[in-house]
C-alpha cells in the first residue's frame, strides 16, 4: 500500500441506517502518524528554509523597493506608484519586453524543434556508442558558463575578424553584420542561445521517448501507421508531458535571458537585442535606480507567473497521461 | 502492496539519528569559526583601498602595501582588488559594497567616476593639500594642470592623478609599408587620415580593415567630436580653483583653468556632431572602419599584431600590451590624433577618491601622497600598461624596451595640445554613456540614419541629465 492509499478513507459500503446521523468527528492523529508529520517536518525544513530566505524574501523586498526611489547612497524614500509609471512610459523598457517576448518565441520554439529531431533521430536505430556520442555533444554547451560562451562567439561573428564571415567569405558570401545590425543582431542572439540551451530539452525527449512502451508503437505498426503517421498519432501525443516540462522551463528561462545578449551585443544595435534582465541590470548597477530596477522585476515574475499559467491552463487539453 | 507506516523501532531509530544529529550540529555550533570578520584585514582597524583588480595584480599589491607599511609602519592597509571587467563594474560593484556596509575607505576612480564620487560619496581634498603643500608642490610640479583639473568638481579637488591615457593614434608599421606610406606629420590632417586609410585598404586584402575603434565613451567617437571642435554635452568650467592654481602653477600654465568641468547641456543634434557621425559613417560605408561594436577591444592587439588592422585610437597602455602581444618595439608607432577644426584630443585619468564614510581620513590622505611618489608610480608603472601622471617618468629608457619611437606623443598630448580635455563624465555618465553607445550603433547603420539617431540620442540624453543620481 502507498503512502496516499494508507491516508486514504475507504467509504463504507455498508447501508446505512434510515435517519439522519451525527457527523462523526475526525479521528485523531495517531501517536505514529505524528511521528511520521514530525519527522517529515524535519526533512522538509531546510529546504523550506532556502526558499523562504533565498525566494520569498526576496520578491517580498523586491515588491517594497519597486515603491522607493534608492540609489544605495542615499536613504530610500517612498515614490508610490511613480516607479510604475516610469516603467510603463520608458520605450527602452517597453522595448525590452517587446524584444524579450520576441525571443522567447522564437528560441523556445527553434530549440524545441531541434531537440525533438535529434532526440528522434538518436533514438532510432544506432550504434549504443554512437547514441553516447551524441547524447554527450550536445549537452556539453549546457554545462559550460554563458558569458564564456557568449564571448568566444562575439569573436566568432565579428563582422570583420570572425572565423564565420571568413568562411563564408571561402564561399563567395560577402561579410554578415551578424552582431552590428539590427535585423541580424537578434538572429545571432537566438542562434547561440538555442545552440547552448537545446541540450537540456534533448535530454529530457530521449528520457521521454525511452518511457513510451515499444508495445503501443508494435501495435500502430500493426495497425498500418508507418513514419511520420506513427510519431504525429502515437509518439508525440505520449510525449506531450514531457513537451509540457520542456516548453515550460525554457520559456522561463527565456524570459530571463541575459548573457547572451549582454555579451554579443550590450542590447545593441539601439535597442534591439535589449531585453528585460539587461534593463534591470543596468538600471539597478549602472543608473543606480533600483526602484526602477525593481518594478521592471516585479513585472518581469507576473508576466513569467501569466506565461506559466496559461501553458498550464492550455496543458489540459494537449497533454496526454498515459 | 506494502504498510509505508514506520514501526515503533523504526521510529525511535530515526528519532536516535536525529538527536545525533542535532548533538553534533550544536557541538560545531558552539566551535569557534570563521566568519567574515576573520578574514585578515576586514574590521582590524585597516586602511582599505579599493583597486580595479585586473590592473592591480599580487605584485603591484605588494608593491603598495610593503611600500607604505616602511613609510607608515603605524597604519594597516588592505588593498582590495575589484575584479572587474571596465569601469562601470568597477564602480558597480563598489557601490554594492558601500550598500552592504562595507565601504571601503578610498576607491580608485577613473575619469567616467570623478564627479559621481564627488559628489555623492568623496571627501574634498583642498584642506589637506594646502595644509601639506610644500610637500606637494615637487608633485605638482610633475603633473600637468589639465590632469589635475580633471579631478576637480565645483571648485574642490577629490583626487591626485596618478596616471591617465589620450586617445593617440597608434600605427602598425608593417602596413604602412605594405602600403608604402610614411609615417604621418604631427600635424595631419582628417583627410590625409582618410587617404592613408584609403591606401591602406587598397595595399592588402579582404580580410584587413584600416582603422578599427570601440564604441565606448574613451576613444570611439568622442575623439572625432572634439577634432570637430565640439562635444556630446556642452562643456563649460566651474569657478573656484584658484587656491589651488595660484599655490602651485606658474601664471601661463594656469590660465584658463577653473574650478572642473562642468558638463551639462546635451548637444547630439550639433551640426558639428552630425558632421563627425556622417564621417564616420562615410568611412564605415567604405569598408575603411569596423562598425560600432560594445565591448573593450579585447581582441584588438591580436588583429593589430598580425597586420588585420593598420590604425586604432589607444593610449601608453597599449605599449606595454603590445610588447606583451610579443610585438617587437620598432613594429608599431604613435602619432597624436588627426587634426580636423582643432587638434583637442581627449584623455581619461585616474586617482584615489576617499570616501565619506571612512573613519580614517588622515590615514587615507596619507595613502594618496604615498599613492602619488615618484618612487612608488615608478615601482607601479614598470611595465608601460598605463600613462604616468608624472611627467619625469616618462623616458627614452622607459620605452626603449617596449617602443615606440614617438613616445613623447604620449605627454606632448597635453603639453603641446593644453586644451586637451577629459572625456565627458557628468555625475549621471553611466547613462550617458549607455545612450551614446546605443544611438551610435544605429546612427552609423548607413549615412541617412544619422540624423534620425542623434535626434532620439538628443531626446534619451535630456532625460538623462534631467534625472538625479
Amino acid at each position: 500500500m502507498t503512502n496516499t492509499q494508507a491516508n486514504t478513507r475507504i467509504p463504507d459500503a455498508r447501508p446505512k441506517p434510515s435517519g439522519a446521523a451525527p457527523p462523526r468527528p475526525a479521528p485523531r492523529a495517531s501517536a505514529r502518524d505524528r511521528g511520521v508529520r514530525l519527522l517529515a517536518t524535519l526533512f522538509l525544513a531546510p529546504t523550506i528554509v532556502g526558499i523562504v530566505v533565498f525566494t520569498v524574501v526576496p520578491i517580498v523586498g523586491s515588491v517594497v523597493l519597486s515603491l522607493f526611489h534608492w540609489n544605495v547612497i542615499d536613504d530610500p524614500s517612498f515614490a508610490g506608484a511613480a516607479n510604475y509609471r516610469e516603467v510603463f512610459t520608458d520605450s527602452t523598457v517597453l522595448v525590452s519586453f517587446g524584444n524579450t517576448l520576441v525571443f522567447m518565441v522564437l528560441a523556445v520554439a527553434l530549440q524545441l524543434l531541434i531537440a525533438l529531431t535529434l532526440a528522434l533521430a538518436v533514438n532510432g536505430r544506432m550504434p549504443v556508442w554512437l547514441r553516447s556520442v551524441f547524447r554527450s555533444a550536445f549537452f556539453f554547451p549546457l554545462v559550460l558558463s554563458a558569458a564564456s560562451i557568449s564571448v568566444v562567439m562575439k569573436y566568432l561573428f565579428n563582422q570583420d575578424f570572425g572565423v564565420v564571415n571568413w568562411l563564408l567569405g571561402l564561399v563567395g558570401i560577402a561579410p554578415v553584420p551578424w552582431l552590428t545590425s539590427e535585423n541580424a543582431a537578434m538572429a545571432t542572439v537566438i542562434l547561440v542561445y538555442v545552440w547552448q540551451q537545446f541540450g537540456f530539452s534533448f535530454l529530457l525527449f530521449v528520457g521521454g521517448l525511452n518511457n513510451i512502451p515499444r508495445e503501443i508503437h508494435e501495435a500502430a505498426s500493426l495497425d498500418g501507421a508507418t513514419g511520420l503517421r506513427k510519431h504525429l498519432n502515437v509518439t508525440l501525443p505520449l510525449l506531450s508531458p514531457t513537451l509540457l516540462v520542456a516548453s515550460v522551463v525554457g520559456i522561463i528561462n527565456a524570459l530571463q535571458v541575459f548573457e547572451q545578449p549582454y555579451v554579443l551585443t550590450n542590447g545593441g544595435p539601439g535597442d534591439a537585442t535589449r531585453t528585460v534582465v539587461m534593463v534591470i541590470y543596468e538600471s539597478a548597477f549602472e543608473q543606480l535606480r533600483f526602484g526602477t530596477a525593481s518594478a521592471v522585476g516585479v513585472l518581469l515574475f507576473v508576466l513569467i507567473m501569466a506565461v506559466t499559467a496559461v501553458q498550464f491552463r492550455l496543458s489540459r487539453r494537449f497533454v496526454h497521461y498515459q | 502492496m506494502t504498510d509505508s507506516h514506520p514501526t515503533r523501532r523504526t521510529l525511535l531509530r530515526y528519532g536516535a539519528y536525529g538527536a545525533g544529529a542535532a548533538a553534533l550540529a550544536g557541538t560545531a555550533a558552539s566551535w569557534d569559526r570563521l566568519t567574515g570578520a576573520d578574514i585578515p584585514g576586514r574590521n582590524d582597524g585597516s586602511l582599505v583601498v579599493a583597486t580595479l583588480g585586473p590592473a592591480y595584480g599580487p605584485e603591484a599589491i605588494r608593491t603598495l602595501t610593503d611600500g607604505f607599511k616602511k613609510v607608515h609602519p603605524d597604519i594597516k592597509l588592505r588593498i582590495n582588488a575589484v575584479q572587474a571587467v571596465d569601469w562601470s563594474d568597477f564602480f558597480a560593484k563598489i557601490l554594492t559594497q558601500i550598500a552592504a556596509g562595507t565601504a571601503p575607505d578610498l576607491v580608485y576612480v577613473a575619469t567616467e567616476g570623478v564627479q559621481l564620487f564627488a559628489q555623492r560619496l568623496g571627501v574634498p581634498l583642498d584642506d589637506w593639500v594646502r595644509r601639506d603643500a610644500e610637500e606637494l608642490r615637487e608633485y605638482f610640479a610633475d603633473v600637468h594642470p589639465s590632469l589635475v583639473e580633471s579631478m576637480m568638481y565645483e571648485g574642490s579637488l577629490y583626487q591626485l592623478p596618478v596616471e591617465f591615457n589620450a586617445a593617440d593614434m597608434y600605427l602598425n608599421n608593417q602596413v604602412l609599408k605594405r602600403a608604402d606610406a610614411g609615417f604621418p606629420a604631427a600635424d595631419w590632417t582628417r583627410d590625409d587620415f582618410t587617404a592613408l586609410l584609403r591606401d591602406m585598404k587598397k595595399a592588402s586584402g579582404s580580410q584587413f580593415t584600416p582603422y578599427f575603434w570601440t564604441n565606448r565613451l574613451w576613444g570611439g567617437v568622442v575623439p572625432w567630436l572634439f577634432a570637430n571642435d565640439t562635444n556630446l554635452l556642452a562643456e563649460s568650467k566651474a569657478p573656484g580653483g584658484a587656491w589651488l592654481w595660484d599655490s602651485f602653477y606658474p601664471a601661463g600654465a594656469r590660465k584658463g583653468r577653473g574650478g572642473g568641468f562642468r558638463w551639462t547641456t546635451p548637444q547630439a543634434t550639433d551640426a558639428r556632431v552630425e558632421e563627425a557621425y556622417d564621417y564616420l559613417a562615410s568611412l564605415v560605408q567604405e569598408g575603411l572602419c569596423t562598425r560600432p561594436e560594445g565591448g573593450n577591444g579585447q581582441n584588438l592587439i591580436g588583429v593589430f599584431s598580425t597586420g588585420r588592422v593598420g590604425v586604432t585610437p589607444a593610449g601608453g597602455f597599449w605599449a606595454g600590451g603590445l610588447h606583451l602581444a610579443g610585438m617587437r618595439a620598432d613594429a608599431f608607432d604613435v602619432q597624436y590624433f588627426p587634426r580636423w577644426r582643432t587638434q583637442r584630443m581627449q584623455f581619461g585619468a585616474a586617482g584615489y577618491a576617499l570616501l565619506r564614510t571612512s573613519k580614517l581620513q588622515e590615514e587615507a590622505w596619507e595613502f594618496i601622497k604615498y599613492a602619488a611618489r615618484r618612487d612608488t608610480l615608478m615601482r607601479l608603472f614598470e611595465t608601460n600598461q598605463t600613462t604616468p601622471a608624472r611627467r619625469s617618468m616618462l623616458t627614452a629608457d622607459r620605452y626603449r624596451e617596449t617602443g615606440p619611437d614617438h613616445w613623447q606623443v604620449f605627454y606632448d598630448t597635453l603639453d603641446k595640445f593644453p586644451y586637451t580635455g577629459p572625456i565627458p563624465a557628468p555625475p549621471q555618465v553611466a547613462e550617458v554613456e549607455q545612450v551614446l553607445l546605443k544611438h551610435t550603433g544605429t546612427a552609423l547603420a548607413s549615412r541617412r540614419s544619422v540624423g534620425p539617431a542623434l535626434r532620439r540620442m538628443q531626446s534619451d540624453l535630456e532625460k538623462a541629465m534631467e534625472r538625479d543620481v
